[in-house]
C-alpha cells in the first residue's frame, strides 16, 4: 500500500508552525529605543551619529574600543549585561531591610525600601521596581532602577562587587563617613552621572535639578550613545561619515598626508588640547555659573574634543590657584569641594581624576616643546595598537596603558639615563623595584575603587611634604618598616633634601604605621593598601604586619576594612582568612581576633623585633605605644569623591 | 595569452581545462595557506586591524576556487558540444582568463595593503575583471541559446521528414 503523504507533510508543517509560535511567545520582545519611556535612551543629533557608524570603516578601532572598559561604562540591564545573580536572590548586604531581587523573562526586578523616600533607611516604603541600567563592569556594577517618573533613575542600595561576587551596601564601596547616608535622591544619574558616562549627554530636567521635587518635573533624558564610545574622543561623526561615503575622497586621504578636516583625531592635538579630551571625564570640574549648567541640561554639555576645555568648565587647580576668588566662591558653596578631592598641597588624591594630577606634573606644566610634554596619550592609548601582542582584555584590564610603556622606557623617551646606570640616581640595584621610576614618581597616593591608585601628578618623593600633608610619600610606601626619619636621611644623602622638623612618632615609629593608625581614613586606607603591596612586602617583610591590618580589619571606615582585609590574605597563613567587612562589629572582632593571637603566640620565633614596628625585644607588641597612637586617629569625617 | 584567431573549440577546450585545474590548483593552495594563518593565529591574518585583509583573501580564494571550476566546466562543454562555442570564442576565452586573473588578483592584492575598512588599491582590478566575465558569460549564454534553438530546429525537421 503506498503511503500518503500528506500527513506526515501536515505534522511537520504543524511541528514547524508551534516552533515558530513558541519562539515568539518566549522570546523578549524588541522594542525601538525611541518608544522606551521608562529610561533615559540614546538618540542622534547635533551631528552624533553613534559608534555603529564608525565600525564598517575602523574595524579595528571597533574592535579594541568595544572590548574597552569605557564601552561598558553604562550599559541597558539585559541578561548579556548583568552580573550579578538575580534569579531569586535575596541580599542582606544592604542599608534598612534585606533587597529581594527576582529574573522576570529577560527582565531584572528588585524590592527594597526606597532610597528616594525621606526618613531612616529602615523606615522607608518598601517597593518593587525594575532595573534597567548598569554602571561599571570592570570591578563594580552599580544598578539603576526606573522610578516611574518618566526617563528618572535612582540607584540600588546594594553594589555588586564582581571579583568578590558579592553585594555591598552603597556607602561600603565608596570612602565614606560611617553613619552618613549617601545621598541617593531620585534622578540622581539623569543629572550627574550620565555627564562622564555616557557620550554626548542631554539630561534634559525643565527645570534645574533639585530646584523643586523631582516628581513635578519633566525629565526627557537622552544620550548620544550610553558608555563611553567614539564621539567623546573624536566629537559628532555626522560630517565626517557624510564626507567620506565617497571612495574617492577616502582614498584620497589614505594617499596623501594631510589630516581630515571633518572629524577630531586627539592624536593629531597639541598635548594640552589632548589630554582635555581626557579630562573632560577624568577631572574635577564644575560650571562656571547656573546659566552654563542649564544650558547644558537642555543641549548637552557644550565642551566638544579640540575645544579649550576651560572656556566652558572651572577646572579646580588649588596648587595654583590657591588664593583665586573663584575657587574661593566655589568652596564657599560647598565646603568640601577641594577636600573631597585634594590633599592640603592641592594633589588630587581621588581616582578618576588624573587630569587634575597631570596638568600640574612638571613634565606638563614646565615642557617647552610639544614633543617632549607629557600627555596621557604618552602612556595610555585609546586603541590597542597592532603591535601589542596583549589580548584586548588583557590591555583593558591594564588601564589601556600603551605596549612598552608600563616600564621606564616611558620616562626614558624623555630622560636620559645617567652615565652609570639607573642605580647611579635611583640608589636601588637596577633591576629591582626601587628603580622602576613609576615607584617613586607616581607613588599609590590616590584613592578609588576600594582601592589605591597611583598618583598621576609627577613627583619626588619628599618627608617634608608628607609631614605637611599627611600625604604617604613614595620611600616609605615601599619601606614600611621604617621612620620618616629614615627616608629623611637616606633623601638628605642622596639628593641633599633637607630634613625638616620631626615629632617623636615620625622619627621612632614606622610612617606606614602612623599613617594606617594615626592618619585620617584615606591615609588608613592607603596605608593599608601599601601593606599588601608586592614590593613593599619584599622590601619590608611580612612577619611583622598581621596585628595591624587586624586593628584595621575594625576600622570605622568600611573601605579601609576593605582594603585591610585584602592585604592581609596576602600575608603568610592569612589567606583563608573569613571575614565580611560590612558585618556588625561583633563578627568583625571575632574574626580579627584569632589573628592577634596566633601572631602573639609566635612571639618567640619572631627574628624581627623592632621599635620602630612597636615590636620589643621580646617579641612581643608594644601595646600601650600602639594604643596611645591609636588614641591620636584622626576621625575628621571624610568623603573621598572619587 | 594573445587572442589567436584560429582558436578551435577544441583547443580552446584544452587550454581552459588546463587553466582551470591549475587554477583550482593555486587557489586550493592558497585555501591552504588561510587555514594556516587560522592555525599559527597570525596577526597579520586574525587582528582585528586585518579585518577587511581577512575579507579580501577570503574573497580571493572563492572567487579563484569557483573561477578554476568554471574554467574547467567550460572546457568540458566546449568538448562535448563544440556546436555551442560562442561565436568569437577567441575573445571570449581571452575575457574569461583575464576575469580569473583579475578578479581573485584584484582582491588578493586589495588586501596586501588595506585602509581600516577599506581595501588597498589592487581591489581597481575587481571591477575590471567583473566586466570581463559579465563580457564573456554574455557571449556563452547567447551562444548557448543559439546552438539550443538551431538543434530544436534540427530535430523538428527530422520529425517531419520521419512523418
Amino acid at each position: 500500500m503506498a503511503v500518503r503523504p500528506v500527513l506526515p507533510v501536515a505534522a511537520i508543517v504543524l511541528a514547524a508552525v508551534a516552533l515558530g509560535a513558541a519562539a515568539v511567545w518566549t522570546r523578549t520582545p524588541f522594542v525601538p529605543e525611541e518608544r522606551v519611556a521608562h529610561r533615559p535612551i540614546q538618540a542622534a543629533a547635533d551631528g552624533y551619529v553613534s559608534s555603529t557608524a564608525c565600525k564598517a570603516c575602523h574595524p579595528a578601532q571597533y574592535a579594541t574600543w568595544y572590548g574597552s572598559y569605557h564601552r561598558t561604562m553604562t550599559q541597558v540591564a539585559t541578561p548579556e549585561t548583568v552580573v550579578a545573580d538575580f534569579d531569586g536572590v535575596v541580599v542582606d548586604d544592604v542599608h534598612g531591610d534585606p533587597m529581594r531581587l527576582e529574573r522576570r523573562g529577560g527582565e531584572f526586578w528588585a524590592e527594597f525600601n526606597d532610597p528616594g523616600a525621606e526618613g531612616p533607611e529602615s523606615e522607608r516604603p518598601r517597593i518593587t521596581r525594575r532595573v534597567v541600567m548598569i554602571t561599571g563592569s570592570h570591578h563594580q556594577q552599580i544598578y539603576w532602577y526606573a522610578t516611574g517618573h518618566e526617563r528618572a533613575l535612582n540607584v540600588l542600595p546594594g553594589v555588586y562587587l564582581i571579583a568578590d561576587g558579592r553585594w555591598a551596601p552603597r556607602s561600603a564601596v565608596v570612602l565614606h563617613p560611617p553613619n552618613q547616608a549617601v545621598s541617593t535622591v531620585n534622578g540622581h544619574w539623569n543629572a550627574v552621572c550620565i555627564a562622564c558616562h555616557t557620550t554626548f549627554p542631554r539630561t534634559r530636567f525643565d527645570t534645574p535639578f533639585l530646584s523643586e521635587p523631582i516628581e513635578q518635573q519633566a525629565v526627557d533624558t537622552m544620550t548620544g550613545e550610553f558608555g563611553i564610545a567614539c564621539e567623546a574622543c573624536h566629537g559628532p561623526g555626522a560630517e565626517h561619515v557624510q564626507a567620506h561615503r565617497n571612495p574617492l575622497q577616502r582614498y584620497a586621504l589614505y594617499l596623501g598626508d594631510r589630516p581630515d578636516p571633518t572629524i577630531v583625531q586627539p592624536a593629531r592635538l597639541d598635548p594640552n588640547r589632548s589630554s582635555q579630551v581626557c579630562g573632560q571625564c577624568h577631572s574635577v570640574w564644575e560650571f562656571y555659573d547656573a546659566d552654563g549648567e542649564r544650558r547644558a541640561n537642555s543641549d548637552g554639555l557644550p565642551y566638544r574634543p579640540g575645544d579649550e576645555l576651560r572656556d566652558t568648565r572651572f577646572m579646580p587647580q588649588p596648587m595654583a590657584q590657591r588664593d583665586s576668588p573663584a575657587l574661593a566662591a566655589f568652596v564657599e558653596r560647598d565646603p568640601a569641594f577641594v577636600t573631597g578631592s585634594f590633599w592640603s598641597d592641592g594633589m588630587i588624591r581621588v581616582s578618576g581624576r588624573e587630569y587634575n594630577g597631570l596638568i600640574d606634573s612638571p613634565c606638563y606644566k614646565d615642557a617647552t616643546e610639544a614633543a617632549r610634554t607629557l600627555s596621557c596619550y604618552s602612556c595610555h592609548t585609546m586603541h590597542k595598537t597592532p603591535d601589542d601582542p596583549r589580548p584586548i582584555a588583557e590591555w583593558a584590564a591594564t588601564h589601556q596603558v600603551s605596549a612598552g610603556k608600563d616600564g621606564n622606557d616611558a620616562c626614558l623617551a624623555c630622560h636620559d639615563l645617567p652615565e652609570d646606570g639607573v642605580t647611579e640616581h635611583t640608589r636601588h640595584a637596577a633591576d629591582s623595584s626601587g628603580s622602576a621610576c613609576y615607584n617613586c614618581h607616581m607613588p599609590y597616593t590616590s584613592y578609588g575603587l576600594l582601592k589605591a591608585i597611583r598618583s598621576h601628578t609627577i613627583s619626588s618623593p619628599s618627608v617634608a611634604e608628607s609631614v605637611q600633608t599627611g600625604r604617604p610619600n613614595a620611600c616609605n610606601l615601599c619601606h614600611v618598616d621604617r621612620t620618616l626619619a629614615w627616608t629623611g636621611a637616606a633623601l638628605q644623602e642622596w639628593y641633599g633634601q633637607p630634613l625638616p622638623p620631626l615629632s617623636a612618632d615620625e622619627r621612632s615609629v614606622s610612617a606606614a604605621l602612623l599613617w594606617a593608625m594615626k592618619g585620617d581614613a584615606g591615609q588608613r586606607a592607603l596605608a593599608a593598601f601599601a601593606l599588601g603591596w608586592a614590593p613593599a612586602q619584599e622590601a619590608s617583610g611580612t612577619s611583622w604586619m598581621a596585628p595591624y591590618l587586624a586593628e584595621l580589619l575594625n576600622d570605622p571606615y568600611e573601605a579601609v576594612r576593605y582594603i585591610a582585609y585584602r592585604s592581609l590574605r596576602t600575608v603568610p597563613g592569612h589567606a583563608g582568612l573569613q571575614y565580611d567587612y560590612v558585618a556588625g562589629r561583633e563578627a568583625r572582632v571575632a574574626a580579627a581576633l584569632p589573628v592577634l593571637q596566633a601572631w602573639q603566640q609566635r612571639a618567640s620565633q619572631r627574628t624581627r623585633r623592632d621599635p620602630a614596628l612597636l615590636v620589643a625585644d621580646d617579641g612581643q607588641l608594644m601595646v600601650d605605644r600602639m594604643m596611645g597612637i591609636l588614641r591620636q586617629r584622626d576621625n575628621r569625617p571624610l568623603f573621598l569623591r572619587e | 595569452m594573445p587572442a589567436d584567431p584560429a582558436l578551435t573549440p577544441a583547443a580552446a577546450s584544452r587550454r581552459h581545462l588546463r587553466f582551470g585545474w591549475w587554477s583550482l590548483l593555486a587557489f586550493l593552495s592558497l585555501g591552504f595557506t588561510l587555514e594556516m594563518l587560522h592555525g599559527f593565529k597570525v596577526g597579520l591574518y586574525l587582528d582585528a586591524s586585518s579585518e577587511t585583509r581577512r575579507l579580501m583573501w577570503t574573497l580571493a580564494h572563492a572567487h579563484g576556487g569557483l573561477f578554476g571550476v568554471i574554467h574547467i566546466l567550460f572546457g568540458l562543454c566546449l568538448r562535448v558540444a563544440p556546436e555551442a562555442a560562442p561565436r568569437r570564442l577567441p575573445a571570449v576565452s581571452i575575457s574569461l582568463v583575464g576575469a580569473s586573473l583579475l578578479l581573485p588578483g584584484g582582491f588578493f592584492l586589495g588586501g596586501v595593503t588595506v585602509y581600516g575598512g577599506d581595501p588597498g588599491l589592487g581591489i581597481l582590478a575587481v571591477p575590471a575583471g567583473a566586466a570581463l566575465l559579465a563580457a564573456a558569460v554574455y557571449a556563452i549564454a547567447r551562444a548557448t541559446a543559439a546552438a539550443s534553438v538551431s538543434s530544436g530546429r534540427q530535430g523538428n525537421t527530422k520529425g517531419r521528414e520521419r512523418r
